[in-house]
């Protein structure tokens, strides 16, 4: 079961003209590595998250609103990366046969849209978790 | 040839697609201008019963608090009452019988457009730069270019109007009380045995479908032709033909199944294109299904509404893929599971 | 046509000369159905300019009952005109609506409508896609997977699915739907871009400009941009279609422009909604005709182009 068993490091880029010589993802990241990348997108998102919310009550909104709003694209991006990975775990296998077919000069891969994804996921929770952080912080000081 | 397995692992995907759906449509709501306790109270009420309605629905509870409630009930399908359209009634009852008319037009538009799209393509792909594939390739742009909102209109103006032959608006004449069973009425009307009215329903489903059929024909013969002619040129098909195997005749034997397997993604795509689709098409016929629910839950701000509908077309959708990547599986053996 | 004294001066080659040199121009011409594309887009861009300079926006917008006959049918077409009692005038070419407005004006107004907000949508989009895709191609690695793979997961969902959602977050009027499609389509146009300026950053004298010391910004503008021109160009075309039949479709339900607004949508979604079961079916008949052969011409000519382009770029752009 190609697409639902295949871990990161089964990952082997389809070489190629692929996309685009030394710019490919040659080696695939270490677990370590991995779980740098996503704390550090997820502390992008807390930090952006946590500037939002002091600039928007700043900018005279109240608390509530501010933490409601940020809160809520956290939430959009988190929901939205959700949706992504699943969509490329269950397409995968679908989309990378079809490319094959057309011509495979795309370079979509399930492994390489699954790890966006939980990037991308991490800065959503990142952004909630800094909205609520920065809602506590704010709320107690207003 | 397709595991219990994969099937089973398939479907177990649908959590994180809901689970994901569920908060994308939590974040809508909240960013979302204008205040749900104002849409239920109404637009007279007084601030002080806007209030008592923010309470009750756990509005003046920190955001992090409202999300978990929201995914906990989301998780058990509960997508609470509808605020307004039919106010107080949960949005899983109107669920359960708008979903079976949306599904029952786009299923048999669906049909159309495999039945009419794979056959136009293949003619096209063998017998290109013929007339009749210019004739077909036009007619396919035509068809993506015509929006269903004026082929919908135009079909009834020619069939309803002035041919009169099939009825212009609405599922089946108002002669009939159909008790619903499943809520698909073609299924309904024959289960009860009155072919009276199942052909009153059918009669009425034909040019909804019909302009679904049309616009996923389209799409279906333009892929279809393109990957025919893909797999022609292929160097196999070469060899067969030069090992005499007939010609027209090797094409379509060894050809077709090959053929069809981009045809079968794009379909299972499509599908998702034919319910926003759903959408226009409803409100051109006069149907009641989840396409114009949610164009009216949007307008008004029923935000249950909005997320249980949201919900059920990202399910339909994914089971329609799960439905892809089985005949997937069949159609092209060397794809292991 | 002189090409040769075009090529001498390779260096300062424009984009005019670079298309002219191409075989592209010539196979687009020579392709019959690009050409009909062409002038049709061209008809229709004439009618947009000569609404917006000479139809007065009064008489298309404010109810004009008293003043026209109501829901009279084409005129050319009714025995009897009410007003004049003549025979096959063309007082009225394409009927009045329930509010006594004149068709025929107000249809041409749609048509200025649909041209200005069709290229305000792909034009921001193209801009934010050229910007996104260059970056993806620019600095690669986890940059590039982020965003592509974004811009795929957008393109998964059905446009106008999406495009409804994001209406339900900003609210809905004419230029919230304008901003909604521009998000829905900048992935196709970010695909696009990237997918060129990768080939150029492949290409060796790029290489060769970085070793020069060449800054960023100038090596973009250099070499990318001019190499996307063609496939961007393309992707606009078959997207301009896309956006009108798009804009108008949020304006059929309700999302989009304002009540008495000449627009193509609403005039469709009156009509469908109030005049085609009574037999008023030129209330939407006609709407519905520029929209179409607007879109077919936008469709025939993108195609045509993208038949055109070399068969590399054809897989690009899609």
């Amino acid at each position: 079961m190609r697409s639902g068993d295949s871990t990161d490091s089964d990952y082997s880029p389809r070489g190629e003209e692929a996309s685009g010589g030394d710019r490919t993802r040659d080696d695939s990241p270490t677990p370590r590595e991995r779980a740098r990348q996503l704390g550090r997108a997820l502390l992008l998102g807390a930090m952006l998250a946590a500037i939002a919310v002091p600039i928007l009550v700043a900018s005279g909104e109240s608390v509530r609103f501010a933490s409601e709003k940020v809160f809520a694209v956290g939430a959009l991006v988190f929901g939205f990366s959700l949706l992504g990975w699943s969509g490329s775990v269950f397409a995968g296998r679908g989309m990378e046969n079809f490319q094959r077919h057309i011509g495979g000069r795309s370079d979509w891969s399930e492994a390489d849209s699954r790890r966006a994804m939980t990037v991308l996921g991490s800065v959503g929770v990142g952004g909630m978790l800094g909205a609520s952080l920065a809602t506590m912080v704010v709320g107690s000081v207003v | 040839m397709i595991s219990k397995r994969f099937v089973i692992k398939r479907l177990l995907l649908l959590v994180p697609v809901l689970f994901g759906v569920a908060t994308f449509v939590f974040a809508i709501l909240h960013l979302a201008p204008g205040d749900p306790a104002r849409v239920i109270a109404g637009q007279r009420a007084s601030e002080e019963f806007v209030r008592q309605v923010r309470t009750e629905l756990g509005l003046n509870d920190p955001i992090w608090v409202q999300y978990g409630r929201f995914l906990l009930e989301a998780v058990q399908l509960e997508f609470g009452n509808s605020y307004q359209i039919q106010k107080g009634t949960p949005v899983k009852q109107i669920l359960r019988y708008k979903l079976p008319v949306t599904l029952e037009m786009a299923l048999y538009g669906q049909f159309l457009g495999i039945l009419f799209g794979i056959p136009v393509g293949l003619l096209g792909a063998i017998k290109q730069d013929a007339i009749s594939d210019h004739v077909t390739r036009i007619g396919a742009l035509a068809g993506i270019s015509v929006p269903i909102y004026w082929s919908g209109p135009l079909l009834i103006l020619l069939f309803a109007q002035v041919l009169g032959w099939f009825p212009a608006s609405g599922r089946i004449a108002s002669t009939f009380d159909i008790n619903p069973i499943t809520g698909v009425i073609t299924f309904d009307t024959l289960v009860r045995g009155n072919f009276a009215a199942f052909e009153s329903a059918a009669m009425h489903l034909f040019l909804p479908a019909a302009v679904i059929g049309i616009y996923s024909m389209a799409l279906i013969s333009r892929m279809m032709r393109s990957s025919m002619l893909e797999v022609i040129r292929q160097d196999y098909m070469r060899t067969a033909r030069a090992k005499g195997q007939g010609s027209k005749i090797t094409i379509l034997k060894h050809g077709f199944r090959n053929a069809l397997i981009p045809v079968v993604t794009v379909i299972g795509i499509q599908f998702g294109t034919l319910l926003g689709g759903a959408v226009l098409t409803e409100t051109v016929f006069g149907i009641a299904g989840i396409g114009t629910l949610l164009v009216s839950a949007i307008q008004v701000g029923d935000y249950p509404v909005v997320q249980g509908t949201v919900l059920m077309f990202a399910g339909l959708f994914t089971l329609v893929n799960l439905l892809v990547d089985v005949t997937y599986s069949y159609l092209d053996p060397r794809i292991e599971q | 046509m002189s090409t040769e004294t075009q090529t001498e001066d390779v260096g300062q080659r424009g984009i005019v000369e670079r298309l002219r040199a191409s075989p592209f121009l010539s196979e687009l011409l020579s392709n019959r159905l690009a050409v009909a594309g062409l002038t049709i887009i061209f008809a229709m861009v004439a009618i947009a300019l000569y609404s917006r300079l000479f139809v007065d926006l009064g008489s298309v917008t404010q109810s004009q009952i008293g003043t026209n006959p109501n829901l009279a049918p084409p005129s050319w077409l009714s025995k009897k005109t009410a007003i004049t009692g003549e025979y096959g005038t063309f007082a009225y070419p394409f009927g009045t609506d329930i509010q006594s407005r004149d068709i025929f004006s107000r249809v041409l107004y749609g048509t200025w409508l649909a041209m200005k907000y069709g290229t305000i949508t792909v034009g921001a989009s193209t801009l934010l896609g050229v910007g996104l895709g260059i970056l993806a191609a620019y600095y690669g690695d986890i940059t590039d997977n982020v965003i592509m793979r974004t811009m795929d997961v957008l393109l998964a969902f059905p446009s106008l699915l999406l495009a409804l959602a994001l209406v339900a977050i900003f609210g809905t009027g004419l230029w919230k739907v304008v901003i909604a499609l521009t998000l829905v389509y900048t992935p196709r146009f970010a695909r696009v871009v990237r997918g060129a300026a990768l080939k150029v950053l492949e290409d060796e004298y790029i290489e060769a400009t970085e070793a020069l010391g060449a800054k960023d910004p100038r090596v973009i503008v250099r070499h990318i941009l001019p190499n996307c021109l063609a496939p961007i160009t393309v992707q606009s075309t078959l997207n301009f279609g896309l956006a009108i039949i798009d804009l108008a479709a949020l304006s059929f339900l309700g999302f989009g422009a304002e009540a008495g607004t000449p627009s193509w949508g609403l005039m469709l979604s009156n009509g469908v909604k109030n005049g085609l079961l009574t037999g008023d079916w030129w209330w939407s008949f006609f709407p519905g005709l520029f929209l179409a052969i607007t879109v077919l011409g936008f469709n025939l000519l993108g195609d045509g182009m993208r038949d055109a382009l070399d068969p590399r770029m054809r897989e690009t752009v899609d």
